[in-house]
């Protein structure tokens, strides 16, 4: 089975690609137009320079080839939305290309990024009219196609999530879910390949995918072929429907775009730095720390700013500190993401730790008291006896250390003890990391 | 004022709109090609389709005409969306030439021409993609200049093919060319082709030296010969030196012009289908891929519809390297050729036209490749993109006039202006009667 996957990704300019007008929601349909997003007789584009900036910044991320020179295309199709009934779009010499982008260590190949106006919107009043909004008209997208690397609708949903998330931290994207983001989906079970249009949101691409794998073996196995054909995705239903087969694909006559001229990208990309995505920190932790790739993507994805915060810990108090304290600090993080002085204030606590000043009882202690903003008394005398706890079924029941030496998971029986005898008053946390301090002094 | 014009229009029909106001304050009267985007004043590019479009803004070129003072009188008629050598093929009459009301003005800039012709102290804007403004100058017997490509801001301009369209300049006087050459020139942010020129500047710069190519007379008719012969005995006469150069770049020119031009139109042709300006009738309860197709079929005519399937035919997939691409690559070559020869010359002259304006009865006559062809000297320069200019140069026995071509290289309009006042002052031209 193979699945590749076209995802269009609206770019978060101000001004549309290529006219003034703004970018954000508008309160009524057809306002946020002006003669060029309209496509009236006379009126031309220009191009928000911007959007090279984002696609750069994308082909970079997709570890693509930036283009040296780029330029835009004519994309010809008749539909009401389409107000010139020409989108411009990139087809020779896209933004970036032959890229690749890695899940789990496999790596998806990109084979393009490519810059274009979305169109506007028709919507359906009644059975016999439609209505056109052209206030989306114009909106730059980037669209990143891929090879057809992925072999299961699962993938493909894994491979789409982790790709939202990079992307928004790249580009900056408000987190307001994954409508902003569409995706065709190109599958073949057997030879031939459809093409669900439009699909939004992770859970509907793995569930058309899945629709489709069924289908497609279904028809493969009663003898019959399956039939090249665009195909839209019935959320409701959870089915896809035939939209048009083959034959009756446009040719789309594409022709390089005159109005835009060509532009010279290669100095602009030379000076784009990217933020690295929250994929790539993970990895680089892992292989920077000799952290388990999965305790590294469970750093990142709490926050990456914790995951900043482990690189401090690390280099002023050591990798072993950092890996030891991380959880106790991860509980507790939430107020201290955009706080920098709250985040040197954790690594001296752990400096002085690991020079020795104070031992782990007190960096413990302080931690909390740091972070929650608790008196030190108090922390102290909760910790005291939440210590006393755990020390008193240690030594009730000597051949834990034992078990835990073989099983690290046996250490569990401790902290459901503890949970029960202290009928919640501590948090989860709290015990799992003075459970972990407790027996890694013991053993 | 308008009530004369209004008579000279019934004479003539060079406008399809009239101004329904002319400042009592302008300075100096003009008209603009009806492929510009005026204000208010319904813009229709010589086109059904197009009926009823009220711009909601100038076109860059009107828009600077009126600052410095100009008072815009009219729309003028043309081929529809430019397609044509004659003006034959608009929706909204015939202009006629105004040495000999059988004929035609040349186009697609017909109307312009026969304005800048019949009207006094008059200029007006033309567009050329192919040669609509040179064509036209030499056919009613006035100068013609179309700039380099950029030159002047396109916004506005209803396009026909982008990487050709130029906006120009037709008059009577050639003073008038040097005047508001300067005035519609300049970078404009809304057209971003404009904003690689350099400044203009008109220092009075002279031609040195003419190549003539032996191509230039080829398919010429006997008048066009003799006239454009003596032509270059009077350049001689001004103390340039002419030369004969091989140029075979301009035999491909013709084709790779039709293939760029045609697949540029049918993407810009794409937009009309009704619904949301110009006509707005038609069953909007069919289905939107019917609506669309009995609308255009209803308003595009003919020559709109061939190029149309032309343009859509070269770039469908399988045919576009074939067609686009390799039309791209020649292209590339004729400018090269220019280049190569514009290094060592001040300018490249043949005749603007091979024959005289043809009567309507004669084009009628045509098919479209014979009329086609009769455009392939003016298409060189302008798939090139070089500036050119067309002046009267002499008149056949029955007095139509015959126009010289002169082509210099990418933003050196000054030599050409240069020359057409020169020229203005030893050759003399003739008006036509137009008695109102």
């Amino acid at each position: 089975m193979k699945i590749g996957l076209e995802i269009h990704v609206q770019l978060p300019t101000r001004s549309k690609m290529f006219c003034s007008c703004p970018t954000t929601d508008a309160e009524a349909p057809n306002t946020h137009v002006c003669p060029t997003c309209l496509g009236m007789p006379g009126s031309r584009p220009a191009l928000n320079r911007k959007v090279l900036e984002y696609g750069i910044m994308l082909a970079k991320m997709l570890n693509c080839k930036v283009a040296e020179t780029t330029w835009f295309s004519r994309k010809t199709y008749f539909y009401p939305d389409m107000s010139k009934s020409v989108q411009i779009t990139q087809y020779d010499n896209p933004v970036g290309s032959e890229g690749f982008y890695s899940v789990k260590g496999k790596k998806i190949r990109i084979t393009r990024i490519q810059l274009e106006e979305d169109p506007g919107k028709t919507k359906r009043v009644g059975d016999l009219s439609s209505l056109v909004d052209y206030n989306r008209s114009g909106i730059p997208l980037a669209e990143i196609v891929t090879e057809p690397d992925m072999s299961t609708p699962a993938e493909a949903r894994e491979f789409l999530g982790l790709l939202i998330a990079d992307i928004r931290h790249t580009l900056d994207l408000p987190g307001d879910g994954e409508r902003s983001i569409r995706c065709d989906c190109n599958i073949s079970v057997g030879k031939e390949r459809c093409e669900v249009k439009n699909v939004t949101g992770l859970k509907n691409v793995e569930r058309a995918l899945s629709f489709e794998v069924v289908r497609q073996t279904k028809v493969l196995k009663a003898g019959g072929k399956v039939e090249r054909e665009t195909r839209r995705f019935d959320e409701e239903r959870g089915v896809t429907i035939s939209v048009r087969k083959k034959e009756f694909e446009s040719d789309y006559g594409f022709i390089d775009e005159p109005d835009l001229g060509i532009f010279r990208i290669g100095k602009m990309a030379e000076s784009i730095k990217i933020r690295e995505s929250p994929q790539n920190m993970a990895l680089r932790l892992a292989a920077q720390y000799g952290l388990e790739e999965k305790t590294a993507k469970q750093i990142v994805s709490t926050s990456v700013g914790l995951a900043e915060l482990f690189e401090d810990v690390a280099k002023a108090a050591g990798v072993g500190t950092a890996a030891s304290w991380i959880g106790a600090a991860a509980s507790y993080w939430k107020t201290f993401e955009d706080s920098p002085e709250g985040r040197s204030g954790i690594v001296a606590i752990l400096r002085d730790l690991s020079e020795g000043r104070i031992n782990d009882v007190e960096a413990g202690m302080r931690l909390r008291s740091f972070m929650t903003g608790a008196t030190e008394e108090s922390v102290k005398a909760a910790s005291a006896d939440l210590d006393v706890l755990i020390a008193g079924y240690i030594d009730a029941n000597p051949a834990i250390l034992d078990e835990i030496r073989r099983n690290e998971k046996a250490s569990n029986r401790i902290i459901g003890h503890v949970m029960k005898e202290s009928g919640g008053a501590y948090s989860s946390a709290d015990v799992v990391s003075a459970v972990k301090r407790i027996v890694d002094g013991r053993l | 004022m308008t009530s004369d014009l209004q008579k000279i229009n019934d004479r003539y029909s060079m406008f399809s709109a009239l101004a329904p106001h002319i400042p009592d304050d302008a300075e100096f009267l003009f008209s603009a090609k009806d492929n510009l985007t005026s204000a208010g004043i319904e813009t229709r590019c010589g086109s059904k389709i197009l009926e009823g479009y009220r711009p909601a803004f100038d076109a860059a070129a009107i828009e600077k005409m009126k600052k410095s003072g100009g008072g815009l009188v009219g729309k003028t008629n043309m081929d529809e969306f430019g397609f044509g050598t004659f003006s034959v093929n608009s929706a909204y009459g015939i202009p006629k030439n105004p040495f000999d009301r059988e004929r035609s003005c040349g186009g697609s800039s017909g109307g312009s021409a026969c304005a800048a012709a019949v009207l006094e102290d008059h200029v007006s804007l033309g567009v050329s993609t192919g040669g609509s403004v040179c064509c036209p100058a030499a056919f009613c017997g006035v100068y013609g200049l179309t700039p380099t490509y950029g030159r002047v801001s396109r916004y506005g301009l209803i396009d026909y093919g982008n990487s050709l369209d130029k906006i120009g300049l037709l008059s009577a006087d050639a003073g008038r060319l040097k005047k508001h050459l300067p005035t519609i020139s300049g970078r404009d942010p809304r057209d971003p082709t404009s904003c690689v020129q350099p400044e203009p500047a008109l220092s009075g710069k002279r031609i040195g030296s003419v190549a003539v190519p032996k191509e230039a007379l080829d398919g010429a008719s006997a008048d066009v010969r003799r006239a454009f012969n003596e032509s270059l005995e009077r350049i001689r006469g001004m103390g340039a030196d002419v030369e004969t150069v091989d140029m075979p770049a301009l035999r491909y020119a013709m084709p790779a012009y039709y293939i760029i031009a045609t697949c540029e139109a049918s993407t810009n042709l794409a937009r009309y289908v009704g619904m949301r300006y110009g006509r707005q009738d038609g069953d909007l309860a069919l289905k939107f891929d019917d609506y669309f197709t009995s609308f255009r079929t209803k308003y595009f005519g003919d020559e709109a519809k061939r190029r149309i399937l032309l343009g859509t035919y070269t770039r469908m997939a399988g045919f576009r390297d074939r067609y686009y691409a390799k039309a791209l690559s020649v292209r590339r070559h004729v400018i090269g050729s220019y280049r190569e020869i514009l290094k060592n010359y001040d300018a490249v002259a043949t005749p603007t036209m091979p024959f005289v304006s043809p009567k309507f009865a004669d084009i009628a006559l045509m098919g479209p490749v014979e009329s086609y062809a009769a455009d392939r000297l003016t298409i060189p320069p302008n798939l090139a993109g070089t500036p050119h200019l067309s002046v009267p140069c002499g008149y056949d026995g029955d007095g139509m006039p015959i126009g010289l071509q002169l082509v210099a290289d990418h933003w050196n309009e000054d030599v050409l202006i240069s020359f057409a006042s020169d020229w203005e002052g030893m050759f003399d031209s003739r008006r036509a009667e137009a008695d109102i």
